[in-house]
């Protein structure tokens, strides 16, 4: 009886404990892998012995990852704000968002190298993480307001910047908030994989990445100890400062086409789809690097069909992408599976979800392509390396967000079919997986992005196969033109998946008549 | 003050919502005149276009034909120069105010500073019996205070027309009869034209001079009523056989089609 008066928190710690227990011993027998796995113990002590090589490395990865924040953040606001007042901005920046959403840091790491000078790749990396996070949660907190409050203030002739100032800025605030605190740990990753990506002594992932040949196990764990550390300080500190719960992982999206004639509608399509390939272009001209390193998009299409050596290029690109995309699929599909039958039983063993889920939230934290090096440690450099990369940083968050989205579902709906005296099984028929299948939906959105990200650095740093790999080696070769045909290539593949993945949940959905999760 | 009349005028107003494949005629040819100083309740079923009427002479929404003047004013002039005073259904408080920063919001929608109307600030909530929550958060106040807070705002304009869309809808049928007796106090207080949007129609006849009677599909006036009680109005009269007469009389007018 006492047991079931414990709360879920004592669970949590408990297993926590029992963890950390079994971890102690499994490192001190050397079960795993013939020592890859060192005890707790032992990776205290290697990290005592380093720490005359830490205080350098750290303030690397946080001024990069707090300049990246703070950069990223007020550009984000200033555009969530500004996408607010106008619409039409929204709509015309959307192919921009959503490519900046999708684009796998690791893919422009090189890009960004090249083009820019010092601390600035990594900065741009880390801002690039948090603005889509933060710009989403912007609009979401504008939009969502009382109208009456609204109505109030134009009842007495206030204007859409009255409105914003007295009743919606106020009130967006703690969405902002919850997007700063999903954001921060995105900026800690985006300066280590960019320190994966050349460039610089001191940095924590400058130090993983050396550590990694060395073939100390308790080194490369202490380091991704302290990364994991960092990455869940920051997220830390704005989860105390905002107490909500869950954070909106929402896309926004203008809806429908009040008040554009078809034409002007065609034109914002088009000006949707170009902007992106404007601003590669422009950025390429504004930091005024040598046309033999920067290609512009011109160059790119140039590299793949005009130029002499174009099928040889398009050899290896297609080969590079015959080995990432099946990999990745499987990984995502087992991921996203395995979330799902998870979440979907969680009505039938309710003690496990609540002792688990503590675990998989805090794994969001924890920039877990960053330490893939740990996983190529244990599984070795062959296939099941990536493979394991790609289902877990595709299973957490989706099973945190199916999970959450179960828990949206009223008590009362739950209980109905109970009532008539329906089955477990019929229960999670015709109430769980329905439920969660909107959710199912997002989650493949979502993690689209990470399932190719995990893959190509575990290619990059361990397997030699496949897009990751061209990347580094073609860094190594100097062959500028297929760096940046990767790195577009990667992030239209992105954005592409998002895009069929949207389409198709558009259409089952609403053939379900169900609504889809911003 | 000005020398144009105080007062509504709708005179053959008419308002079409077109949705996809589907328009909805809210208002057909409203005609309705309210003198000043007079209390008008709009009354009918859901979907008659009370609330759309409301809505069209505060200026929140346009209309297709006809012409709405609010005390001899274009709505949109009559709300940007504070003419106008607004409670709604929902006390619709912004949470992170305190009583009196709410009370205080139509001022600075209107760009006045609301350090020169302290007084008036306390005089309004003492007015609707909340004197000693002035610093009070609306989370920590019960609904029918919080609807009271949204009745002092209506009025710290010193408006000349009042405008009430089921302010009292959200209470329950007790808190609802004192509030009816306390609205009638204050009105008869501030000499406003008033025009209110209700269900209920005891709390229309306590309240009005003339009750309005609207039939929905399309939305349009069917009748309009006098209410013959002399003022002050006591609580009493709730239970008065004259009182129970007319309530039969509205009601016969509102359900037949």
């Amino acid at each position: 009886m006492r047991n079931n008066l414990a709360s879920p928190w004592m669970k949590s710690v408990r297993n926590f404990v029992i963890l950390i227990a079994v971890w102690e011993f499994v490192g001190r027998m050397d079960w795993v892998a013939g020592g890859a796995l060192p005890s707790l113990s032992e990776i205290l002590i290697q990290l005592w012995l380093d720490r005359a090589d830490y205080p350098l490395h750290i303030w690397a990865t946080v001024y990069a990852s707090s300049l990246g924040f703070l950069i990223g953040n007020v550009l984000a606001i200033v555009a969530g704000i500004a996408f607010v007042l106008s619409p039409t901005l929204l709509r015309l920046m959307r192919g921009v968002n959503i490519a900046i959403f999708a684009l796998p840091p690791i893919a422009i790491a090189p890009i960004l190298v090249l083009t820019l000078s010092g601390m600035a790749p990594r900065v741009t990396l880390a801002a690039l993480g948090v603005y889509f996070v933060t710009m989403s949660a912007t609009v979401i907190g504008l939009s969502q307001y009382d109208s009456r409050s609204a109505d109030l203030v134009r009842a007495y002739g206030g204007g859409n910047w009255l409105v914003l100032k007295l009743v919606r800025v106020r009130g967006a605030i703690p969405d902002i908030l919850s997007g700063l605190r999903i954001a921060a740990p995105n900026a800690v990753l985006g300066a280590i994989l960019a320190e994966f990506g050349g460039g610089g002594r001191w940095g924590l992932g400058t130090y993983l990445l050396g550590s990694l040949g060395r073939g100390d196990p308790a080194r490369l764990w202490g380091i991704g100890l302290v990364a994991t550390l960092i990455a869940g300080l920051s997220y830390a500190v704005f989860a105390l400062i905002s107490s909500r719960i869950s954070g909106s992982t929402a896309i926004p999206s203008s809806h429908g086409s009040d008040g554009f004639s078809r034409p002007t509608q065609a034109l914002i399509l088009c000006g949707t789809v170009a902007l992106p390939f404007i601003l590669w272009w422009a950025f390429i001209k504004l930091t005024g690097v040598p046309d033999l390193i920067a290609k512009t998009p011109f160059g790119v299409f140039d590299y793949l069909f005009l130029s002499d050596t174009s099928a040889i290029a398009r050899g290896k690109l297609l080969e590079a992408l015959g080995q990432t995309l099946p990999i990745a699929a499987v990984g995502m599909i087992a991921g996203l599976a395995f979330a799902f039958l998870l979440a979907i039983s969680s009505r039938m063993f309710p003690g496990f979800i609540k002792g688990f889920m503590p675990i998989a939230l805090v794994t969001q934290t924890m920039p877990l392509v960053a330490l893939t090096p740990l996983l190529v440690l244990i599984l070795g450099r062959g296939y099941s390396v990536t493979l394991w990369i790609t289902i877990s940083v595709t299973f957490f968050p989706a099973f945190v967000l199916l999970v959450q989205g179960i828990q949206r579902v009223p008590q009362s709906v739950l209980d109905l079919p109970r009532a008539y005296g329906a089955s477990a099984w019929k229960e999670m028929r015709m109430v769980s997986i329905p439920a969660a299948l909107p959710y199912l939906f997002a989650a493949t959105r979502l993690t689209v992005p990470r399932a190719l990200l995990g893959v190509m650095i575990a290619e990059w740093l361990a397997t030699g196969t496949g897009l990751g790999n061209l990347l580094n080696r073609s860094r190594g070769l100097l062959d500028y033109g297929m760096i940046w045909t990767v790195a577009s290539v990667t992030v239209l593949l992105a954005v592409a998946f998002y895009y069929l993945v949207l389409i198709v949940e558009r259409r089952t959905l609403a053939r379900l008549g169900m609504q889809n999760v911003e | 003050m000005t020398s144009q009349p105080a007062g509504i005028s709708l005179r053959g107003v008419g308002k079409t919502y077109r949705g996809r494949g589907k328009t909805v005629e809210a208002l057909r040819d409203m005609n309705l005149e309210c003198a000043p100083g007079s209390f008008t309740a709009l009354i009918g079923p859901s979907g008659c276009g009370k609330s759309t009427a409301m809505r069209v002479a505060l200026g929140l929404e346009s209309y297709d034909s006809g012409e709405v003047l609010i005390a001899g004013q274009t709505p949109a002039r009559a709300t940007a120069g504070g003419v106008t005073g607004v409670a709604f259904q929902d006390a619709a408080l912004l949470p992170w105010r305190s009583v009196a920063k709410n009370v205080a919001l139509p001022l600075e929608v209107l760009g006045r500073d609301p350090a020169k109307s302290k007084v008036e600030i306390a005089q309004l909530i003492d007015l609707v019996g909340l004197k000693g929550y002035e610093n009070a958060l609306p989370g920590e106040l019960s609904g029918g205070m919080r609807q009271r807070v949204s009745i002092a705002r209506s009025l710290i304009t010193s408006p000349e027309v009042l405008f009430m869309d089921e302010p009292f809808g959200a209470l329950d049928q007790i808190r609802r009869r004192q509030m009816n007796v306390e609205l009638q106090r204050i009105w008869s207080e501030t000499q406003s034209t008033a025009l209110l949007v209700t269900h209920g129609i005891d709390e229309a006849i306590f309240l009005a001079d003339q009750v309005v009677v609207m039939h929905a599909n399309p939305g349009r006036v069917v009748e309009i009523i006098d209410v013959p009680f002399a003022r002050p109005r006591q609580p009493d009269l709730f239970s008065d056989p004259a009182f129970h007469a007319l309530t039969d009389r509205i009601a016969k007018v509102l359900h037949e089609e």
